[in-house]
């Protein structure tokens, strides 16, 4: 197990490390921001000015090392474009609890809402019921998520006049944005969940289960789910990048105000460091959460701790 | 298990006009003198018919409407702003806040919006397969170069790729296929890689390799035609999650700019008006979700194969 760990961390590092070196390179691939910053209107004298105190005069390897040198020396992620003096890094580590927030309630209550009707399905071992579901699913999956949103916007805010459209001032705000997510992530595991407790369900322990004269109720929640989960788990660490990317334009739909909204308008300000920031920062959430799901799949199955 | 592992490889081979789903190795009871001789076109049950029905009426649609006199999607008329649909003959669908014509719009978004789409499925339908034919016959170090390169795709979310060039290059269409191109090939590597691989030691490849065939020769004649009925399938099952991706990208301002229209881009202009003019967002909207239901339709059978026979083996490679 500490084998594992120590394994981990180097990988989590090396990823990490590339990251850094990729979102650099991109950086110089952008050129002086010194256009930018100072408008059309200014003297040679200010832009080499700008360029020196920004380090651009510097060959491209002493800018590499002394960026690195900075992050390891002093967490010096460089300084925003756009908010002079005001560490890029800050401003990302500013944004990144609400886009937790809308991310964990968004998922959680996807999953659940999942685990409930797949469970409902299997107990009833109602066609209709399983029918009508997956094909809700279907059409949601043919919403792109930013349309979903505001058609939830129209119905929510300008109908209804329920709840607000923008920001997250408000705790009911939360509702639209999270309910974008929960529905999205419904759908996908709702047919992981189906398909594993299908296949559960023609197990010889299911057999020998309702031949002992356990309840249906028991098998299934007790015995069928706990194996079912397991494979969706994998699954659910494998999609975790399409999970950030709908979060990314969640946020942008109800300027959510987190990570992915921030990184967007840094976007079309051209204000580089806080992309670079940013991405930094998704690397190492995405590297820590698909440890997460590793570690818990360990702790629900012990197959995989013993292989480990 | 047993029982429904059988009962869909069975659906699979069904469907599969070659025979040669990943599943089943085994090789054909009698050795086919010709391949055009045994392909068929597969019989369409009665809700892939309704996909290929949508699909045709949107594209006939997208394709007519730009046809029209007196249709224009950029000819702005301030004094005749916000129609809304179904009051004018002049404007079907009402018009924008600049007054242009909002059918025209659509119809013109539409086709630029599925023109890109059907650009990059082709590209990565091209790449992909003949990475996975390569990484496939090849196998060894090759294959396991292409696959783990394969892997490292999957996990990169590619908004975020294109996030970090659009911010150091400038948001741009170009800039969007060319990162799809680039990174959204994995799935057809892996289909043509294992028909590759399930072909290798049929007759047909054994023979001219006996013979002395190059092993480009065997590739592009004898596997790419079998492997390519494959890569054929996914790629229409592919055009309705391709849309989705790139109107979202429009959507964001990463892809298409204005004023050319595009679906995802007029759904973000029309989110601007959402209270006075919700149907501007409304109608791209709508076209987004009948070409996504109607490709969907349209490779259900198909796309529930796969994720089941994904789900098994994961659970294999778990266990």
């Amino acid at each position: 197990m500490v084998r594992l760990v120590a394994r981990r961390l180097i990988q989590a590092a090396a990823t990490i490390f590339v990251v850094v070196t990729i979102a650099f390179g991109l950086g110089r691939l952008s050129g002086s921001p010194a256009a930018l910053l100072l408008g059309d209107n200014a003297s040679r004298e200010q832009i080499d000015a700008l360029n020196a105190s920004l380090g651009f005069d510097q060959p491209l390897w002493k800018q590499y090392v002394d960026y690195l040198i900075g992050i390891v020396t002093r967490g010096d992620f460089g300084d925003s474009y756009r908010q002079r003096g005001i560490s890029s890094m800050q401003l990302v580590l500013e944004r990144v609890p609400a886009s937790l927030q809308l991310g964990a309630v968004g998922l959680v209550a996807g999953v659940l809402l999942a685990a409930l009707a797949a469970v409902a399905v299997h107990l009833t071992r109602s066609p209709a019921l399983r029918t009508s579901l997956l094909t809700i699913g279907a059409a949601r999956q043919a919403i792109p998520d930013f349309f979903f949103g505001l058609l939830l916007v129209l119905v929510f805010s300008v109908a209804l006049g329920l709840l607000p459209s923008l920001g997250n001032r408000d705790p009911v705000a939360i509702i639209m944005p999270a309910a974008t997510i929960a529905t999205a992530q419904f759908v996908v595991y709702l047919r992981l969940l189906d398909n594993a407790l299908g296949e559960q369900s023609r197990l010889d322990y299911t057999r020998t289960a309702y031949a002992r004269g356990e309840g249906r109720f028991r098998v299934v929640v007790a015995e069928m789910l706990p194996n079912a989960v397991l494979p969706v788990m994998t699954i659910a660490g494998i999609s975790l990048g399409s999970f950030l990317g709908g979060l990314v334009i969640v946020e942008n739909v109800f300027a959510w105000p987190g990570l992915g909204q921030l990184m967007l308008s840094a976007v079309y300000a051209r204000d580089f460091p806080v992309v670079q920031s940013g991405l930094i920062v998704v690397a190492a959430l995405f590297i820590l959460s698909n440890a997460l799901v590793d570690l818990l799949s360990a702790l629900v199955d012990p197959r995989v701790r013993h292989l480990a | 298990m047993t029982a429904r592992s059988t009962a869909s490889s069975a659906t699979a081979d069904a469907f599969d006009p070659l025979e040669l789903g990943a599943a089943s190795d085994t090789p054909p009871p009698a050795p086919a003198p010709d391949t055009a001789a045994r392909l068929r076109w597969p019989r369409l049950r009665t809700t892939e018919w309704v996909g290929v029905g949508i699909l045709a009426v949107v594209a006939a649609t997208i394709l007519i409407v730009p046809l029209l006199p007196g249709s224009d999607p950029y000819a702005q008329n301030l004094s005749a702003s916000f129609i809304p649909p179904f009051t004018d003959a002049a404007h079907l669908l009402g018009t924008d806040m600049l007054g242009r014509d909002l059918a025209s719009r659509v119809a013109v978004g539409g086709q630029v919006s599925l023109g890109i789409v059907l650009f990059v499925v082709a590209i990565n339908a091209f790449v992909g397969m003949v990475t996975g034919m390569i990484a496939g016959y090849a196998g060894g170090r090759l294959d396991n170069l292409l696959m783990g390169w394969a892997d490292v795709q999957l996990a990169m979310p590619i908004i975020l790729v294109l996030i970090a060039l659009s911010a150091a290059l400038g948001p741009n269409v170009w800039l969007m296929i060319l990162t799809l191109a680039a990174t959204y090939w994995v799935g057809y590597a892996r289909v043509a890689r294992s028909a590759a691989m399930s072909l290798k030691g049929r007759d047909f490849v054994i023979a001219p390799r006996i013979q002395g065939a190059s092993p480009q020769w065997i590739v592009s004649t004898h596997i790419a035609p079998h492997v390519g009925v494959q890569v054929l399938i996914l790629a229409s099952a592919d055009i309705g999650g391709v849309l989705l991706l790139t109107s979202s990208f429009d959507y964001l301002g990463l892809g298409v700019q204005a004023p050319t229209p595009s679906w995802g881009l007029l759904i973000s202009e029309g989110q601007k008006y959402v209270r006075e003019a919700p149907y501007l967002a409304l109608i791209p909207g709508i076209a987004i979700f009948l070409v996504v239901i109607g490709t969907n339709l349209l490779s259900q059978r198909f796309t529930a194969e796969r994720e089941l026979s994904a789900l098994r083996r994961r659970k294999k490679v778990r266990a």
